[in-house]
């Protein structure tokens, strides 16, 4: 059953978002909620919530458009609109009564076959479904969402005894390739899956923060890198979340677990956080929570609250040896550190680790759905049980047992056998509660680098880049260095690759599984260089790049790119080299290039240029040549990849992917379906306004810099950007080649890096990842 | 012989014709530093030195300094030497005229010190610790300190000293253990043993300053908890005369190598009461706002040596007879012809001039960047000099100091016997000249401050600072008649540096073994390259003013040439120590040793 209409009820933060989102999959939305009391707008909820929404930052929306995807109304008048609506999401206050009188509502209306869900965190689905007629509960299930519902990848799923099986796989489906969520099953439990866990883990880390008098600062600093949890930690965590929820969601959990469970043992409403709650001080939705930013002398200081007199003062970088030693010494020589925060750190991971492992098989049925769950959920680097692999389960166990803490049988089973996970004739197997290891399952149409490399060693490696071969005559440039930024060596590979592929492969798809596809050229390797005044040297790269691109465009076989995250400049440019992209939807695309004050130089100018001329309407080239100088003049990046394909990093024809662990396998068949009778494009070539195209591009600089929009060093960059793009000194008689418009690029560019405020950019954005205006 | 004049014609044409000091005199406060006015000031000073100071040099070393039951006793002459030197006003030439300075630029004082240490590098260490002083105290005393103690410091009534190490510790001063605990007063009690403390005790000052490092209680442990005191000798009364007798004494002078005219000085402070200079725990930070100035000044000690060495030498190859010049009797008349005709007696002068004349221009220029780096009106040009002056620290105190060792030694070898005898006073050279290679960060921790610190920071912003201009000075030059034998040299230099600093960069961040198995190498690449770049300066100055009757003007294009032919070449060989790896210093074990 294909799901194409999605009704979404509860327009607050979490139901509003998932319609925008369920409208970002190209699904027709529908979207009610209660008619407000005393108002004369019946709809004002619903239609306030898609006005708050096309502000929300980061925003729910792939593309402003989207919205209109999006009907509005409320549950009285419009109740009808649900009859033909697939799937209806119940996204209302977490109370029973109103759920269970929404659902018999829904009933009397919704179609057959159609599956009803609902977003609850905290109801176990016996509890929703009881009393409710049998056709609802073989259509109903619980999706409980995460917020953000765009960005957050975990989806839990649960089903109950009476679901319909099919209605389970429509569900799935829908939610794993349309709206890109990594989908798990859980089992009707309190909390399901992850935050169960996190629950538990805030609660533990807020007790023994308090009990030890360890400041937050150090909490958070120990109990997030070191882990791979996000910087946020556990006390940043609860002011981004809201710390007003958090005696909620303890009460529910508590109320809901069994008499025995281990979260009874340590359940707790403590004291400060009821008094921070009662003082508004709730978090970053309040004024203030565990950290807040103050204001001193109109510099803003982030100011962390110390826990017993809840008295802020300027927030402490904590330098912890337990953390540095961590390093080399791995995870136990952390627990086993002197410092204050070593010890803390073990009383609050061990607790946590060993009551996950304690939950296998209750909440879920693999070690592996509760890594995965939390990792999409709570952005952790690796699950519980990954990260017990990293402690050592022999390790591990030991250190339970000497500090009279239970050993879970699954992780006595791990200790004896070697860890949580291994790898098996090169594939990872996972330790099933049962007792065996079993082999990961991916579901069709998921294929990743990451078990490639278990399994067989690249055809081509160096220390940026690497070549794989993926099957059937496809192979994939992977690029490896931080943020994977270009060098020289994965240009090299580049080259390499096509050599190789043009002798022994169809296709080339170019891809990563970083977060980022590429944040473009190493810009603190280019500023050294500069330091250094290699020009020559800096002039050859800028060729490199420029005959590298080219050679990607003139090869012999389709080459597909696969951005995921950001693809700018230099990353963008390897995009703009494509015959054909398939990108991830949430992509990041632009030429930045101007906002460190320079000029796209590997080509990014020309192939803009080649694309806007291509689709040339009315008014000769001058339109075309103003829109790619406005798009990199202004270095414009798009915040999806719908966006993208507006703004001509995309074309009409390239394929958008919404689940992240899919877009491989997708860009594989899109080089596959190019491949019979590939020839590759020609070389384009210009007629160009020269001159004329440049005194109108300079008046219109012009006129923004009167409104103080144009600083004085981006007039430099336009002034550059202006001569690439009309062509230098040329006018539309002339052809212009490729090769000649190269040389303008390339010349362009040299110019600007011998600007002492390119430079000044250059550093700035590299220290603190933002544009310098000067 | 010792024999010195001040190099005052070579020392104005880097001053006004090559790095344009002139330029010094549009700056608030230095107008009256105009090129006549600086000129006078040197031919003064010049008298002083080679009047007053070298005579001593030789006595100084022999008589040495006495201890005596806590008392110290300077050798004879330096008490009416330091009367004078301070009358004159040479204490405080840059010192601010707030507080009894002349307030004139550093670099003057720069090079009225090259000719101090030339001439009496023992005498000259007191004088330049109380101008350490003095900065330290401007920048960073408290206003009442300031008024006490920075005009006696000025007119050299009292002097100053830096005590930082400690039996245990010198160079990794985190480990000090000197203890300082507040008074109710809100003075400080200091406690402790500091060692190796020049000037720390003499009897030319009716009472001595120490800035003393120590810990206050629960102080964070390594350099982060370390502050800074100014311990005085004698208690100045409510007058501002000495007083009382503070607790600090005097247990002994060490015997050493050279500079005997110094005292090198055990101090044992025993609740002596201190005032906090500085923020609690800043101390070290307090101390590096000085460094490079006391750094540069350590060079230029280098430089000194270098030029009595290679003058002495002159002087004894022209006049010492022995054998014939090769290709044929110069001075047939005579029974043999002196031995400046020999090839091998000329490498070993023209390597002692080309050093000390390219290292004159480049710590000139390096002292001139710290005066606009301190008073030119704009800030981003204030900037650029201070990353300039930071850049070329490390290199002008580590290398300079290395020639002038080597120069002392070359001047020893030309005299032969007679310079190994005490008698010419070539050996004390020898001796005097190993201390500035060690003092105020070895020479070892000057190349990997340059390597660790200096090449990475801000992406190599610093590097700019060089590099930038010197590229410039190629590109603009390449085509300019008569410069490609001095520019293909510098290029190719240039070239070397560039390459081994891309290199290095990346091995170092992978692995800082290799940054330090290189440093010293790469430190003496860029020193070498930077010389060239002020040689091929000065060999453009030299082309366009030859032919005026002076003849400095060929003489100098001569000696460019020696140093492009003779001396750049061994880049070569240092870009390859530095592109190697560490592993040849690093697989032997410390038992194989």
């Amino acid at each position: 059953m294909a799901i194409a209409k999605v009704a979404v009820i509860g327009s607050g933060v979490m139901g509003g978002a998932i319609a925008a989102h369920a409208a970002n999959a190209g699904a027709e939305v529908v979207l009610l909620d209660i008619v407000p009391e005393g108002g004369r707008n019946r709809s004002a909820l619903a239609e306030g919530a898609i006005e708050r929404m096309l502000k929300t930052d980061p925003a729910p929306f792939m593309d402003r458009r989207f919205a209109k995807r999006i009907r509005t109304g409320n549950l009285d008048d419009h109740l009808n609109q649900l009859k033909d609506v697939d799937w209806i999401i119940e996204a209302v206050v977490e109370k029973l009564e109103i759920k269970q009188a929404l659902y018999r509502k829904i009933e009397g209306v919704r179609r057959d076959g159609s599956i009803v869900s609902s977003n609850t965190s905290t109801i176990r689905l016996v509890a929703l479904t009881e009393g409710l007629p049998e056709r609802l509960r073989r259509d109903f299930l619980i999706t409980h969402f995460f917020n953000p519902p765009r960005y957050m990848r975990l989806l839990e799923l649960v089903a109950g005894p009476s679901t319909r099986r099919d209605a389970i796989e429509a569900i799935n489906h829908f939610c794993d390739l349309s709206l890109g969520k990594g989908v798990i099953e859980a089992n009707d439990t309190p909390g399901f899956i992850a935050n169960r866990i996190g629950t538990f883990w805030i609660q533990v880390a807020l007790n023994e923060a308090l009990d030890s008098g360890l400041p937050i600062e150090e909490a958070d600093a120990v109990l997030s890198r070191p882990f791979g949890i996000p910087k946020t930690g556990v006390f940043a965590l609860m002011d981004l979340v809201g710390i007003d929820l958090m005696p909620l969601v303890g009460r529910s959990l508590y109320n809901a677990v069994k008499e025995g469970d281990a979260f009874r043992a340590i359940h707790r409403e403590a004291e400060p956080v009821r008094r921070m709650i009662e003082g508004g001080l709730i978090g970053r939705k309040g004024k203030g929570g565990f950290y807040r930013l103050a204001e001193h002398d109109g510099k803003k200081v982030k100011e962390a609250i110390d826990l017993k007199s809840l008295a802020y003062a300027k927030a402490r970088k904590p330098r912890l040896e337990c953390v540095s030693v961590a390093r080399k010494g791995g995870l136990p020589a952390l627990f086993e550190h002197p410092e204050p925060a070593g010890g803390y750190a073990w009383r609050v991971m061990s607790r946590t680790l060993a009551y996950a492992a304690a939950l296998v098989p209750e909440i879920a049925g693999s070690i592996q759905a509760v890594d995965d769950a939390m990792r999409l959920g709570y952005n952790w680097g690796q699950g519980p049980f990954e990260l017990i692999d990293k402690i050592g389960p022999r390790w591990f166990a030991e250190r339970l047992k000497a500090d009279g803490q239970t050993v879970p049988s699954l992780v006595a089973r791990a200790a004896e056998s070697g860890g949580f996970y291994r790898v098996e004739a090169g594939r990872r197997v996972a330790l099933a509660p049962t007792g065996s290891y079993r082999p990961i399952e991916r579901p069709k149409g998921v294929l990743l680098l990451a078990d490639l490399r278990l399994a067989a060693k690249p055809l081509l490696r160096n220390r940026s880049a690497s070549l794989w071969d993926i099957g059937d005559g496809v192979a994939a440039l992977e690029f490896h260095t931080k943020m994977n930024a270009l060098d020289p060596d994965i240009l090299g590979l580049m080259r390499q690759s096509i050599e190789l592929i043009g002798a022994k492969h169809k296709a080339l798809v170019i891809y990563n599984e970083g977060d980022n596809f590429s944040a473009g050229v190493n810009l603190g390797l280019a500023l050294f260089a500069i330091n250094l005044g290699a020009w020559p040297m800096l002039e050859d790269l800028v060729k490199q790049g420029q005959q590298t691109f080219a050679a990607l465009r003139d090869a012999p076989f389709p080459v597909v790119g696969a951005p995921s995250g950001l693809a700018l400049g230099g990353g963008c440019e390897v995009l703009l080299h494509c015959d054909a992209v398939q990108a991830h939807a949430e992509s990041y695309i632009g030429l930045v290039e101007t906002g460190v004050g320079l000029i796209p130089g590997w080509g990014g100018c020309r192939a803009m240029l080649a694309r806007g001329l291509g689709k040339k309407g009315f008014g000769g080239a001058m339109p075309a040549i103003s829109k790619v100088f406005e798009t990199i003049g202004l270095a414009k990046v798009s915040r999806s990849a719908f966006e993208a394909m507006e703004l001509g990093f995309l074309r009409e024809g390239d394929g958008i992917t919404a689940n992240r662990d899919r877009l491989l396998s997708d860009a594989k068949a899109r080089a596959l379906a190019l491949v019979p009778g590939y020839k590759p494009p020609p070389a384009p070539t210009f007629k160009l306004p020269g001159k004329t195209a440049r005194v109108a591009l300079a008046i219109a600089v012009k006129g923004m810099s009167i409104t103080g929009k144009v600083t004085a060093h981006d007039q430099v960059v336009a002034k550059e950007l202006a001569f690439v793009l009309s062509g230098g000194d040329t006018d539309t008689v002339d052809q212009t080649t490729d090769d000649s418009l190269a040389k303008l690029e390339r010349a362009a560019f040299m110019r600007l890096l011998r600007e002492p405020k390119t430079l000044a950019r250059m550093e700035h954005t590299l220290d603190t990842g933002k544009p310098l205006r000067n | 012989m010792q024999t010195y004049k001040a190099p005052l014609r070579d020392m104005r044409f880097v001053l006004h014709e090559l790095i344009d000091a002139g330029q010094l005199a549009k700056l608030p406060g230095f107008e009256e530093a105009t090129p006549d006015m600086v000129d006078s000031v040197l031919e003064e000073g010049a008298k002083l030195c080679e009047e007053v100071l070298l005579p001593l040099n030789r006595s100084g070393d022999e008589h040495g300094c006495t201890y005596e039951n806590g008392v110290v006793r300077t050798p004879p002459g330096f008490k009416e030497a330091y009367k004078t030197f301070v009358e004159g006003g040479w204490l405080a030439v840059s010192a601010t005229p707030d507080h009894g300075g002349q307030g004139l630029p550093e670099l003057l004082s720069f090079v009225f010190d090259e000719m101090v240490c030339a001439t009496n590098l023992g005498f000259g260490v007191c004088p330049l610790l109380s101008k350490g002083a003095m900065a330290l105290l401007e920048t960073h005393g408290s206003e009442q300190l300031k008024k006490l103690y920075l005009p006696r410091l000025a007119d050299g009534r009292w002097s100053g000293t830096m005590c930082l190490t400690e039996p245990h510790c010198g160079t990794d001063l985190g480990l000090i253990k000197t203890k300082a605990l507040p008074t109710d007063r809100g003075t400080y009690r200091v406690s402790g043993t500091k060692i190796f403390i020049s000037a720390g005790e003499h009897d030319m000052s009716e009472n001595i300053v120490h800035l003393v490092l120590a810990k206050l209680p629960n102080a964070p442990s390594g350099t982060r908890g370390i502050s800074l005191f100014l311990v005085p000798k004698l208690m100045p009364k409510a007058d501002g005369a000495p007083g009382a007798r503070n607790g600090v004494t005097c247990s002994g002078i060490e015997k050493k190598m050279g500079i005997h005219a110094s005292a090198t000085c055990v101090l044992n402070f025993e609740d002596a009461e201190g005032w906090l200079v500085g923020e609690p725990h800043g101390g070290l930070r307090v101390m590096f706002t000085m460094m490079n100035a006391a750094r540069l000044g350590v060079g230029l000690q280098g430089l000194g040596i270098g030029e009595i060495a290679y003058q002495s030498a002159v002087a004894y190859a022209k006049e010492r007879r022995q054998g014939r010049a090769l290709a044929g009797a110069t001075e047939p008349a005579q029974p043999a012809d002196p031995i400046i005709v020999h090839p091998d007696v000329r490498r070993m002068l023209l390597t002692q001039r080309a050093l000390n004349e390219g290292a004159r221009a480049l710590g000139y220029l390096v002292a001139l960047n710290i005066d606009l780096a301190r008073r030119h009106p704009d800030a981003d040009k204030r900037l650029e000099c201070d990353e300039f002056v930071q850049l070329m620290t490390p290199i002008v105190k580590a290398f300079f100091t290395d020639c002038g060792s080597l120069a002392a030694n070359l001047a020893v070898q030309i005299h032969g016997g007679h310079g190994y005898i005490r008698e010419h006073g070539m050996e004390q050279l020898v001796r005097d000249s190993r201390i500035p290679q060690i003092y105020e960060g070895t020479n070892g921790i000057q190349a990997l401050d340059l390597v660790g610190r200096k090449l990475g920071q801000n992406y190599g912003r610093l590097l700019r600072r060089f590099f930038h201009p010197a590229e410039a000075f190629v590109a603009d030059n390449k085509d300019v008649a008569g410069m490609a034998e001095f520019i293909e040299p510098l290029a190719k230099g240039l070239e070397r540096l560039r390459n081994a600093t891309l290199s290095l960069a990346g091995r170092a961040m992978a692995d800082p073994e290799e940054a330090g198995a290189a440093a010293t190498d790469y430190l003496k690449l860029f020193a070498l390259v930077s010389v060239g770049y002020m040689w091929a300066r000065m060999a453009k100055v030299a082309l366009e003013k030859r032919g005026e009757a002076d003849a400095f003007y060929d003489t100098k294009l001569k000696t460019a040439r020696f140093y492009f032919s003779r001396l750049m070449p061994e880049t070569g060989s240092l870009f390859a120590t530095v592109m190697g790896s560490k592993k040849s210093l690093m697989e032997m074990t410390a038992d194989e040793f």
